[in-house]
């Protein structure tokens, strides 16, 4: 039994790594229509970060953990000004800044690989390597942070857009661009906002994840498909589905792992099979996207 | 009949060259041709039918499985295995397009994305039938009709099959099947509208490339005499992207361009970076996307022409039309 609330731990926090991922993706699809795959090699660039300032320098972790969120706000700010907006502004086939993101993504993951090589880099954990016990539930002092900071995070997206004017004006280019443009609302702004704060929740999963994983230049496809299947499973219409979405495939994975008699290599095909199903069976996903309020 | 001639000049030629080259020079020759081989039919779904997937290379993996599977396991002759191995391919590709083509855009891709890797999980876990992670080695293309074909005569057959792609990827992209997908890919509806299929169109083009690569990959099989599951590995699906994208999309030329261009790259480029030749490519395909969407096969075509047209977007840009 011991066992059982164990699993929901590492399980949950494993959820909120994925959820975030999918949160990354949704804030830049929902406003641009855009799927950009290198969510996963952000995650991995923040996780790099995270090693250089924290293992090597040996930064306290909070101010580590606020620089390496800056940098990826940073990058994701970048990768919009340099690879999206002048496709989407020309206007470019939809599929086209898909492919250039692409691209980036090779071009990321090679940087470094480049600069670090090919061994894989430790990265600290925000309070040591040790185990908290709440009652039932026990786990690493790791996975309770993770859960916490997941909880934070959606929290402040779940106020930004209900609460707040500029989450609105998100809200509105992504349910009818033109309309919302004709309202005033500053596109551009928009976009770069919603890439830079897509980039930064990417990399707070990245640097989340680092010390279970280490830093790997290789890390960022499978973060990049699970956050993906966590976005189809939630449905890409709302921010809560993100984290509902992470939660269902990561209990899915490690209940596989755990209680069905499969090898373990099989286990891995648990979440691409899931991929596979929600897009075929349900691809809007469990939860409705909020439609224009007539 | 010009264009016969034209095939028959060409396979003479590249068949020649397979007598002039030593074991290293071979190798690299036989596999600059399968990529080539691969590159034709990826452009036709991609370039020409707009789809954005990412199981070709898993195609090419399943022929190449398949075959030596039943040749070594179940012990069938060659010329039974090659037919069943293309049947196999054909039903894969079926069971993938008719539930995916129904996704619009970029879904496909993950579909076939997760297909890809769903492939690789079941290598490794295939225990003896697919040899794991180390894959199946050490057997040999059996002798066909007591001919045993190896050396130079094997890179004919390399050969042949390439021609043989590009032939039939011609004559698809200019049939009423090729227009319905040029169709079915920048305007749906419209097409729809003049009465095509555009369902159909799709799972069609999905089938027919998805075979070819199966067939490239049959050959392959005894190319190296071994399969195991880093060969047929995503990166190489990521790679007949680039090639496409950056050789010129939608335009036979191009993909035959951009797959020489890719495929000889690293061997030029490994004194100067190592094994970083990613990184050029993925320079090279953001470039592309955004400054040249035709390509390079559209740079050289808009340089012959006095180049005024520079700069516009021509009507073969990548995924042109809804994505």
């Amino acid at each position: 039994m011991n066992d059982f609330f164990e699993l929901i731990v590492s399980a949950t926090a494993s959820g909120c790594i994925y959820g975030l991922l999918a949160l990354s993706y949704l804030l830049m699809t929902r406003p641009t229509g855009i799927i950009n795959f290198a969510v996963g090699e952000w995650g991995m660039l923040a996780a790099f970060g995270g090693f250089l300032i924290l293992s090597w320098l040996e930064w306290p972790y909070a101010a580590g953990m606020l620089l390496v969120s800056v940098f990826m706000f940073g990058i994701g700010w970048l990768t919009e000004r340099l690879a999206v907006r002048r496709l989407v502004e020309q206007g470019a086939p939809p599929l086209a800044p898909i492919l250039a993101l692409l691209g980036m993504l090779v071009v990321f993951r090679e940087l470094v690989s480049v600069s670090f090589g090919p061994d894989p880099r430790p990265v600290p954990a925000a309070f040591g390597f040790g185990r908290l016990e709440l009652g039932l539930l026990a786990g690493s002092y790791q996975s309770f942070y993770i859960i916490v900071i997941t909880v934070l995070v959606f929290l402040g997206a779940w106020y930004f857009f209900e609460k707040t004017l500029a989450g609105k004006s998100f809200e509105a280019v992504a349910i009818d661009r033109r309309a919302a443009a004709l309202m005033g609302i500053n596109l551009r702004r928009v976009m770069a906002l919603s890439f830079a704060a897509a980039g930064t929740v990417a990399g707070l999963a990245g640097i989340l994840v680092a010390p279970n994983v280490s830093a790997h230049y290789l890390m960022g496809l499978p973060l990049a498909i699970q956050g993906f299947t966590a976005l189809v499973i939630g449905g890409v219409g709302r921010v809560e589905g993100a984290l509902l979405g992470g939660l269902i495939l990561a209990f899915a994975e490690q209940f596989t792992v755990r209680y069905a008699n499969v090898p373990p290599g099989l286990a891995m095909g648990v979440p691409l099979v899931l991929l596979i199903l929600f897009l075929l069976l349900r691809p809007t996903g469990l939860l409705k996207p909020k439609e224009a309020r007539s | 009949m010009k264009s016969l001639l034209g095939y028959l000049t060409a396979a003479i030629v590249l068949s020649a060259v397979a007598f002039l080259l030593g074991d290293y020079q071979t190798d690299i020759y036989r596999k600059l041709l399968l990529w080539i081989t691969l590159a034709l039919s990826y452009n036709f779904l991609f370039g020409i039918a707009g789809q954005v997937a990412f199981s070709h290379f898993t195609f090419y993996g399943i022929g190449a499985y398949a075959v030596v599977i039943l040749v070594t396991q179940l012990h069938l002759p060659l010329l039974l295995a090659v037919p069943i191995t293309v049947l196999i391919c054909v039903i894969a590709a079926l069971v993938v397009a008719i539930p995916a083509t129904r996704l619009e855009g970029f879904y496909l891709a993950l579909a076939t994305l997760a297909f890809a890797q769903l492939f690789i999980v079941l290598l490794n876990e295939g225990g003896n039938l697919t040899g794991g992670t180390g894959g199946l080695a050490n057997y040999q293309l059996p002798p066909i009709l007591g001919m045993q074909l190896k050396g130079p005569a094997y890179t004919v057959v390399i050969v042949l099959l390439m021609l043989a792609s590009l032939a039939a990827v011609w004559r698809l992209d200019r049939s009423y099947f090729g227009r319905a997908c040029r169709a079915a890919r920048d305007n749906p509806e419209a097409a729809a509208a003049m009465g095509v299929n555009v369902r159909s169109t799709r799972i069609l083009a999905y089938t027919v490339t998805s075979a070819l690569a199966g067939v490239a990959g049959m050959v392959y099989a005894f190319v190296d005499n071994t399969v195991s599951p880093v060969i047929f590995g995503l990166e190489n699906s990521f790679l007949l992207l680039f090639m496409i994208i950056i050789g010129g999309s939608g335009q036979h030329a191009g993909a035959i361009l951009g797959a020489v261009l890719l495929y000889v790259m690293p061997f030029l480029l490994s004194p100067l970076i190592g094994h970083h030749h990613a990184l050029v490519f993925g320079l090279f395909m953001v470039l592309a996307v955004m400054f040249q969407p035709a390509g390079l096969i559209g740079l050289w075509r808009n340089w012959r022409r006095g180049s005024e047209a520079t700069g516009t977007r021509p009507a073969n840009a990548p995924g042109e039309g809804r994505a």
